[in-house]
């Protein structure tokens, strides 16, 4: 055999091997969130989380949010924030130098008025224009700021909160009603033991959303938007509840999480060197707690519910997954120390390593095994019944991995009520293997290129607001 | 090897079409289920409204599908019932067995049907299940725990106290929940919780001085007075705040001492406390921190100053190096006069 041969024969068995470990890692998960699921299920109807609403021990809550060129969307959002079911909260919007009408809007529909309001002056941020309260809703304070990206307006954000604990929420997101007071309920439990939580994101595509509630589960009429429901599944209700059980949760996402203030402010605010600034938060936080052998936890809850747009184009959806591979990068690269270290624990031991492995070179892997194969075959390496058979694995594989999701958010949650949308959906989660999961692939080995040349753009998201009734076929 | 992968892929193909078969059929079933429910439920309603009213209606013929249905909707009325509304609705749970139900359950193996169980026993409000309830107090599982400590609060089964304040010292029981519990046993939960503000952790000394606030009894001034000399910073905070809510004037000289204490947040908390109780006393001492103190603070008194002294702060704010907190505060103010 030629050494090309034996280089390409090592590749696919080393392909293989990893393909293997990391569809036991997926199983795993799946089997953990199942059963935390299930107990997260039962303990719902005596979660007494509708006493906590009237006890006078919940503490308030500051909910930020950033805004940049929001006007499709903001007062929708800030809507569903100020009517959410919760003893004491104030709604803090960070205008973050939009140049269109995202200010223009809030000022007319919340009767706006200038106030001097003072900030903290803890974290750095971009200078503050004005400061805003509304007339009719005494809890919604508007900050304009100068540009400075989403992490600096959250930092601007966590210096004008008032509250011990503040709600980091997307521009483009609606929270239901209650969700405030389930994210929050870990925090109720243990006060001194928790120091942040997430909720799961779900996609309102094709939801029917009126006065900034999303009334009804609808099924996305964009194929891109479909996809993304399986994958935000699969991401949320297997990979998060698993990584919570094991007190590793390296992300909560930007659209909603909720954190404690001092300790937010100690390990100094979000980081603005970074684009993936919500992982990069968590994992500091991880680390600052385990650096002082503080006993913590930091939770993922399934069932608070933040509805978000999915992008609906191609061109924009690759810049977001560019854009979060390439976050995760900076944030593994920047605290690479604890990669292995078994100071960390479990984060040190298996989360970490698994993030780098798996979820970071993932695409690389992936991409050289679909080069290494066919390569392979040609040069009699591989016999073709072998690839053929690895590739209906790796479909079959896929397919078992998303259907368990499904099955997941069926046991527990059913928000679908059509049941030709959990079919649709199951048929999203076999076709998804065929090119849109490539796509993804692609489109996080293109982050690889914007890491080496150092790039940090965020890109325009165009949103059409959840408002619409229906949104346009792709 | 190739042989391997195949059959592995035949038992992959297996297990995904029984996977989505499943998935298609248990949401059917449970559809069909959800929609005969809610049948029953609307054709029930008029019969559990009736009950609740004082009837005694007749449930003739109802299957075992029907009467759990009726059950399950009464319990749902009564957890957001009190008074003669909900000792009726108890006395049908008792009659027709469904407390005996609930009490068997609660020896299940299993940690949630215990665990629903002792939620369901604080619903139907039966003062039968104090005792097996505090025994769950000590259940190895903690929701089951959890609901116990609920359902105690809801019966304000005051003989619990001792157990439930057991519980929040061990931290067996979420805070909230044995916080809230004890909260719901009113004046009986605050002998036990005056004897926290002495034990020696400060998080305990901290939550019963909290929660003394909460029950908003002035008898607990002198006790809570005691604690603003506390060695640690948070119980004097928390104990700050618990006299504000009580609003004893007795008090209102002892927080106007805490204003100087050297810590900021018992500083926080004091003004938070003299607002409230808009204890003029303390405007001369508020107006200083507002002008000098670090940003909580003074943030804090000039707050504080807005609910006791509005025009003072307009006043003061208008003139030469006013603070930027009295300058917020200020615009609050005005643009409050205005709407």
């Amino acid at each position: 055999m030629s050494v090309l041969g034996q280089i390409l024969e090592a590749v696919s068995i080393a392909v293989l091997s990893y393909f293997v470990l990391l569809n036991l890692a997926y199983l795993s998960f799946t089997f953990i969130a199942w059963r935390d699921l299930s107990r997260h299920q039962h303990s719902r109807g005596h979660a007494a989380t509708e006493e906590a609403l009237a006890s006078p021990l919940s503490p308030p809550v500051s909910l930020l949010l950033p805004a940049y060129n929001e006007e499709a969307g903001v007062v929708e959002s800030v809507r569903s924030l100020l009517s959410l079911r919760y003893p004491e909260h104030e709604v803090i919007v960070i205008n973050d130098g939009s140049t269109d009408g995202t200010l223009q809007r809030l000022k007319e529909e919340f009767d706006l008025v200038p106030v001097r309001k003072v900030l903290r002056e803890g974290i750095p941020h971009a200078p503050v224009r004005s400061a805003y309260r509304s007339s009719r809703h005494p809890a919604l304070w508007v900050i304009d700021k100068e540009n400075g990206g989403k992490a600096d307006a959250l930092n601007c954000g966590v210096e004008a909160s008032r509250y011990p604990f503040f709600c980091a929420v997307d521009g483009d997101t609606i929270i239901e009603e209650d969700a405030l007071l389930k994210i929050a309920k870990p925090i109720m439990d243990d006060p001194d033991l928790v120091a942040a939580t997430g909720g799961i994101v779900r996609i309102a595509n094709g939801c029917r959303v009126e006065a900034g509630r999303v009334v009804e589960v609808g099924f996305p009429r964009s194929r891109l938007a479909a996809y993304q429901v399986v994958e935000y599944f699969r991401a949320f209700l297997v990979g998060r509840v698993a990584w919570s059980r094991l007190n590793s949760l390296l992300i909560i996402s930007g659209a909603f999480g909720l954190f404690r203030r001092s300790l937010v402010e100690a390990v100094g605010g979000y980081s603005t060197a970074t684009i993936g600034e919500d992982m990069e938060l968590v994992v500091r936080l991880h680390r600052y707690l385990r650096d002082r052998g503080e006993e913590y936890r930091i939770i993922f809850i399934p069932d608070p519910v933040c509805w978000t747009e999915a992008p609906e184009q191609i061109a924009v959806l690759g810049r977001q997954r560019r854009r979060w591979h390439q976050g995760m990068g900076e944030t593994l690269w920047r605290h690479r120390r604890l990669i292995g270290n078994p100071r960390y624990g479990v984060l040190g031991l298996s989360t970490m390593p698994y993030f780098t492995v798996f979820e970071f070179l993932g695409p690389v892997v992936e991409v050289v095994g679909y080069l290494a194969f066919p390569l392979g075959y040609m040069m009699g390496v591989v016999s073709l019944s072998m690839l053929g058979a690895f590739l209906v694995l790796a479909l079959l594989v896929g397919m078992l991995l998303s259907l368990s999701a499904l099955l997941l958010e069926e046991l527990n949650f059913r928000r679908h009520t059509r049941h030709r949308d959990i079919l649709r959906l199951a048929g999203y989660a076999v076709l998804e293997n065929f090119g849109y999961r490539q796509l993804t692939s692609w489109w996080r080995m293109r982050a690889f290129l914007d890491l080496a040349l150092g790039r940090r753009e965020w890109g325009t998201m165009t949103r059409r607001g959840l408002t619409r009734p229906h949104p346009k076929t792709e | 090897m190739g042989g391997v992968l195949v059959v592995t892929a035949m038992v992959l193909l297996g297990i995904n079409v029984l996977l989505a078969a499943g998935l298609m059929l248990y949401r059917l079933r449970l559809a069909r289920i959800d929609r005969r429910k809610r049948q029953t439920e609307d054709r029930l309603r008029p019969l559990a409204l009736g009950l609740v009213e004082g009837d005694r209606p007749e449930t003739p013929g109802l299957t075992p599908f029907e009467a759990g249905v009726f059950a399950e909707l009464l319990t749902r009325y009564a957890r957001r019932l009190t008074g003669v509304a909900q000792e009726r609705l108890t006395d049908f749970f008792e009659a027709d067995g469904h407390v005996d139900a609930q009490l068997r359950l609660l020896d299940s193996p299993r940690s949630w049907r215990r665990a629903t169980a002792a939620a369901a026993l604080g619903d139907m409000g039966s003062v039968r299940a104090t005792d097996p309830l505090v025994a769950h107090l000590l259940d190895s599982d903690r929701d089951v725990r959890s609901a116990a400590a609920r359902s105690l609060g809801q019966l304000c089964a005051t003989s619990a106290v001792g157990a439930l304040v057991r519980c929040m010292v061990q931290g067996t029981v979420p805070r909230i929940v044995a916080g809230d519990a004890l909260l719901a046993m009113g004046p009986a939960a605050a002998p036990e919780l005056r004897l926290l503000l002495a034990h020696d952790q400060p998080q305990i000394r901290e939550r019963a001085a909290e929660l003394l606030g909460s029950l908003g009894r002035p008898s607990d001034t002198a006790a809570l007075l005691e604690s603003l000399r506390d060695t640690s910073a948070e119980v004097r905070a928390k104990a700050a705040r618990a006299l504000g809510r009580l609003g004893d004037e007795r008090a209102s000289a002892a927080l106007r001492e805490t204003l100087a204490d050297r810590v900021p947040f018992v500083r926080v908390a004091s003004c938070h406390s003299l607002g409230a109780m808009k204890d003029q006393a303390a405007v001369p001492s508020l107006l200083t921190l507002a002008q000098t103190d670090s940003f909580d603070a003074a943030k804090a008194a000039a707050q504080a100053l807005a609910s006791i002294d509005p025009e003072t702060v307009l006043q003061v704010a208008a003139t030469e190096g006013a603070s930027p907190h009295l300058h917020e505060k200020a615009d609050v103010i005005a643009m409050e006069s205005r709407s």
